[in-house]
């Protein structure tokens, strides 16, 4: 039975590890002709370099700018849905995701429509006599923090959701019915039952933001570079190999950290 | 609606607001009858829709992402059922770090994957762009494959599969002709999700590009950057168009909250 199980297991196993695992730690740690020792050398470098420093700064603030508001406007949205007894919450619930399905090409493409200097929002400024030539929204970090909240809200929406659902309403009239308010029902039963949801959430958004390749290269160009773009530019046009593993490295620690931290958080959450 | 809720109710509207209108306005653009990406639109024509399926560059790459996102769905599927029945129905030593192992591809960054298999599997291996894609698009699935046909396992009573044994049945036949067909929803949910998954990729698929075989959204990337005109638009409510095609299949079949949110409503 034993052998018959590990059968199933060995072809999948064999792909993840010839496609996946070997070829990743290959890259991070010790690329064509050259040593692990001069990729943490150059990542040590890059960690005091001013410029690489600023991308990073820039990568880490906007990913928690943009997890903020997704959690902010996401977890809102997906209260008033599992709340709700409206039949368009259905449609309103499909509505929300999506965005998920479509392409993150077109949809990041949306804002180029919107807030290019030909777009709607800066005719709409000048129509209005707001301003008397078209803004630069455009390569901003304000239109890299709508594009990927436009990206990962829908993942933050779903998140909370499953979250929200599994707190049963029953607790919101119980609550009520021994006199909170709505408030403090919300603040005091609603929020601290759904928290290790919406961690999940915030931690998805996140780890997204951080990685994220399209919305970056689309609407920050090389005037907000961030981590994502930089990589690309380190393995496609000047093919540093070196400093390519180490801009990856710090990406995918980063990732590891949060994610780790997250299940740390709600492992706490759940003994407690 | 009405309220109970006006600053949840007012956040709520922003949040729709940011994930729909710039899409609607893509929509909009692709029927001008300009040749900008201008706002508001001059005139209304379909020149930018036949532009789009006349571009060679789209139309090629279209049916490469198709064949690509087809394929690794069905390799995913066949390397990862068994690894999911492994792990929910098997004796298995050490079955949570075989799951973690098959998830963990989620977790990695998909740029960094990519960056790997182009550097490790095509600069040093000698694979062609087509061959590592396959791969990286596979093991990319491998965590929806192993985790939502795993789900729909857990649901299904291992006694029904027992008493197809006790009457008989060989492991084989009893796969086929009792857990197969309760595990259909499963499988169905799991190849729309892995070929809506690879049909849309950027990250990974942007290092394993060549002359001949390149995808959808890597093209329209480059286009966008070169040009600014609306046949990406035209092309974009195609996209749409085709998106929405597979919600409705999916609501139609298995619920579209179940497959794409995890959602049981």
């Amino acid at each position: 039975m034993r052998g018959r199980t590990a059968l199933l297991v060995l072809p999948g196993l064999a792909i993840l590890l010839v496609a996946f695992l070997i070829p990743s730690i290959a890259m991070l740690f010790s690329p064509p002709g050259i040593s692990p020792g001069e990729v943490f050398a150059r990542l040590g470098r890059m960690l005091t370099d001013p410029y690489d420093q600023a991308i990073v700064v820039r990568t880490l603030g906007l990913g928690l700018i943009v997890t903020v508001v997704c959690i902010g406007l996401g977890y809102p949205i997906a209260y008033l849905l599992s709340r709700s007894t409206s039949r368009w919450a259905g449609v309103l619930l499909a509505l929300a995701i999506f965005p998920l399905l479509l392409s993150s090409v077109v949809r990041t493409f949306g804002w180029l429509v919107v807030l290019g200097s030909q777009g709607a929002i800066p005719q709409l400024l000048l129509t209005l006599g707001l301003v008397d030539s078209a803004p630069q929204l455009l390569y901003t970090p304000l239109a890299i923090v709508l594009g990927l909240t436009q990206i990962f809200l829908p993942l933050a929406v779903v998140a909370s959701y499953s979250a929200l659902a599994q707190v049963d309403a029953g607790l919101d009239e119980a609550a009520r019915g021994l006199g909170a308010n709505r408030t403090r029902t919300f603040w005091s039963v609603v929020v601290p039952l759904s928290g290790p949801g919406v961690v999940v959430a915030a931690t998805l958004v996140f780890a997204g933001a951080v990685t994220a390749y399209t919305t970056p290269y689309l609407l920050g160009g090389s005037r907000q570079r961030m981590l994502s773009t930089q990589l690309y530019t380190y393995s496609s046009t000047t093919i540093d190999w070196a400093a390519a593993s180490a801009t990856a490295l710090i990406m995918t620690v980063l990732v590891f950290a949060v994610s780790g931290l997250s299940s740390l958080a709600a492992r706490r959450g759940a003994t407690s | 609606m009405r309220t109970r809720h006006p600053i949840a109710a007012s956040l709520a509207v922003g949040g729709y607001v940011v994930m729909l209108v710039p899409i609607l306005f893509v929509v909009v653009t692709a029927f001008t009858a300009g040749s900008t990406l201008r706002f508001p639109p001059d005139g209304f024509s379909l020149r930018w829709f036949e532009a789009a399926l006349t571009y060679e560059p789209f139309t090629s790459s279209l049916l490469s992402s198709l064949m690509l996102a087809a394929i690794s769905a069905v390799l995913a599927l066949a390397l990862g059922v068994p690894v999911a029945l492994a792990v929910h129905r098997g004796a298995l030593p050490g079955r949570s770090v075989v799951e973690g192992l098959f998830l963990s591809p989620l977790i990695v960054p998909e740029l960094v994957v990519g960056l790997a298999l182009y550097q490790q599997l095509m600069v040093g291996f000698g694979l062609d762009n087509f061959q590592t894609l396959l791969l990286g698009h596979t093991v990319l699935m491998f965590p929806y494959a192993v985790r939502v046909t795993g789900a729909s396992l857990a649901l299904i009573d291992p006694a029904v599969e027992d008493a197809a044994r006790g009457l008989g049945a060989s492991p084989g036949r009893t796969f086929l002709s009792v857990t197969l067909p309760l595990l259909r929803p499963g499988l169905f949910s799991a190849a729309l999700l892995s070929f809506i998954t690879s049909f849309n990729n950027v990250p990974l698929s942007l290092l394993l590009q060549s002359r001949d075989f390149r995808t959808l959204p890597v093209v329209m990337l480059d286009y966008v950057q070169q040009n600014y005109d609306p046949i990406v638009a035209a092309i974009s409510v195609l996209i749409l168009a085709g998106t929405v095609l597979v919600a409705v299949i999916a609501e139609r079949t298995v619920g579209f909250a179940r497959v794409f949110g995890g959602i049981n409503r």
